[in-house]
């Protein structure tokens, strides 16, 4: 019971430390994710419903990836910067518990936004969702390997190089990865990287979760992206006990 | 309780900041570690709970090897760091209730203990104060209450007064006496030497990375004893003429200089410093008995000058050895 008595105080914690901030993280996120659904399709003149459903239905990814990506790090890094990730160090607190409690809070703040958007662009576009109970899974592994990666690199990097870093990321994941395009029309070099990448894996995963009739569900994708998640969680979870 | 034994470490680019430290606190006590900035404090706090490992040493508690189990060193310390804990969005009993269950408190104990706390250093007012809208002090007591609500058998305590007003000061001291009487160990990280000198059953003062002396604060006064302490605060822009033979070391700290007068010269060296108040050179003097400070400023100037063969110390003057010293 010890651990999951200590998950939920954390959560506490992180949820109040948070507080202020909160509410309207959640609304840019929702935005975020809102302008994606309905911005996107501006980019065309004639645009069919099986490329809208594409569209929106890699924006719950590309919300995720982009808040594990940019939003974490820039949290973790002031948390490092204010002294308060040292000082959570020193409670006697398994490693993989203060992850976890990060991560419920993170997730609590893009959740609803994503929703939100699909729920619209459905209603806006009358698109066919057909959802699968698999969503659940294929989001708190696309969450968990994101925020990972960004938790790494906050904690591992001095800030600016952080901010660097993740700014590159970030412009490989919108603009070079297949999220909102298929990866077909990527040059065969780059879409053999993206292969073995976890960024393609989580837009399939989310599309074959959320509109299964259109885009089948491929299990080698959630194999990629269990992977990914692991050696993610592993690298966050060895950086935060890594003692200087 | 808390044993420290040759304990080094040095940070990549070649500093070293603790060397070969040694150390010993005792359940029921208040150990003062004292040291300028820079002296390594801080990153021997930081290697007793588990943030850094030491290059070579041992630190244990109780008998078990913290440095092999720093979770162990998590659970059986609690401190206060010197940085400030951040509480933004909390209230210091939203805070101090927190920390105390997630340190493994039940409950009903953290509520009543916490209660006590807030209560006993007059913070009650600012309980339910989002912590963002805390001045310094208070936000500094509140960090101790996180420390103190579920203690660890070892109580780290960085530099606990700072910012904090003279009267609470008081309350925290006697609270922090109250934690040390429950049987913890308290180690007291400062470099305000004045309040160490009132609190402190034990101290070891760290020069550089090193032990230079280690005792209890009335054992490194003993070399000090017969002499008296004078201080001079000058008038802003005055210049101190040349000190007459009775005044024999002396210290500037801006214009408070704090100089030694051997007891038997005490009525030449007021008579001396009488006459500079006259002229308006002085705002004020006191000759007072040596204080732990005047000791403070003989060891640490002691080791520099041993650092530094060839260079006479900045206060020069027979000073017996205090017991338990541990300069290697």
């Amino acid at each position: 019971m010890q651990p999951i008595r200590s998950y939920g105080l954390l959560v506490q914690w992180q949820a109040r430390r948070l507080k202020n901030f909160l509410p309207l993280a959640i609304v840019v996120q929702a935005l975020f994710a809102l302008g994606i659904v309905i911005g996107y399709p501006l980019l065309f003149e004639d645009i069919d419903a099986a490329t809208i459903l594409f569209i929106a239905t890699g924006a719950p990814a590309i919300t995720l990836i982009t808040m594990g990506l940019i939003a974490v790090p820039q949290i973790v890094a002031q948390a490092k910067t204010e002294g308060s990730l040292d000082y959570m160090r020193t409670l006697p607190l398994p490693r993989v518990t203060y992850l976890l409690a990060d991560m419920t809070v993170w997730l609590a703040i893009v959740l609803p936004g994503v929703v939100f958007a699909v729920a619209v662009g459905a209603f806006r576009f009358g698109l066919e969702l057909q959802v699968s109970l698999l969503v659940v899974p294929a989001v708190l592994l696309v969450v968990l390997t994101a925020t990972s990666v960004g938790y790494a690199i906050a904690a591992l990097l001095p800030q600016q190089l952080a901010v660097l870093v993740t700014q590159v990321l970030v412009v490989f994941v919108l603009m070079f990865s297949p999220l909102m395009f298929p990866a077909e029309r990527l040059p065969g070099w780059l879409a053999a990287i993206h292969s073995v990448l976890p960024v393609q894996a989580m837009g399939e995963v989310v599309r074959g979760t959320l509109a299964g009739n259109q885009f089948p569900l491929e299990l080698g994708s959630f194999g990629v992206l269990v992977m990914w998640c692991l050696v993610a969680f592993t690298l966050s979870s060895v950086v935060l006990t890594r003692r200087g | 309780m808390l044993a420290i034994d040759g304990v080094s470490k040095t940070y990549r680019g070649g500093i070293r900041a603790n060397d070969g430290v040694t150390l010993t606190a005792e359940a029921g006590q208040v150990y003062g570690l004292l040291g300028h900035n820079g002296a390594g404090k801080t990153t021997l706090v930081n290697q007793i709970v588990g943030l850094l490992k030491p290059d070579r040493g041992t630190i244990t508690i109780d008998g078990l090897d913290v440095v092999a189990r720093p979770d162990q060193a998590r659970r059986l310390c609690s401190i206060e760091p010197q940085s400030h804990v951040p509480i933004d969005g909390m209230t210091p009993a939203q805070a101090i209730s927190l920390v105390g269950r997630l340190r493994g408190g039940r409950a009903s104990d953290v509520r009543r203990r916490s209660a006590e706390l807030i209560d006993d250093l007059d913070i009650g007012q600012w309980a339910d104060t989002d912590g963002a809208r805390l001045s310094g002090g208070v936000k500094r007591l509140v960090a101790f209450c996180m420390a103190a609500v579920t203690p660890g058998r070892v109580v780290i305590l960085d530099e606990p007064t700072n910012d904090v007003d003279p009267v609470r000061r008081r309350m925290l001291w006697s609270r922090v006496r109250m934690l040390a009487d429950e049987g913890v160990a308290v180690l007291l990280v400062t470099h305000n030497v004045i309040e160490a000198e009132r609190s402190v059953d034990r101290l070891a003062i760290l020069d550089h990375g090193r032990v230079i002396v280690e005792g209890s604060p009335a054992s490194l006064k003993e070399g000090l004893s017969s002499d008296l302490r004078l201080e001079l605060v000058l008038e802003p822009g005055a210049e101190l003429p040349p000190m007459p033979a009775c005044v024999q070391r002396s210290v500037s700290q801006g214009e408070r200089i704090l100089a030694t007068v051997p007891g038997p010269l005490a009525a030449e060296a007021v008579a001396w410093a009488q006459g500079l108040h006259d002229q308006d050179l002085l705002e004020e003097f006191s000759l007072s008995p040596a204080t732990l400070e005047d000791a403070y400023i003989e060891f640490v100037d002691r080791a520099d000058a041993e650092r530094r063969p060839g260079q006479l110390p900045a206060i020069a003057g027979p000073v017996e050895e205090a017991t338990g010293a541990a300069d290697p």
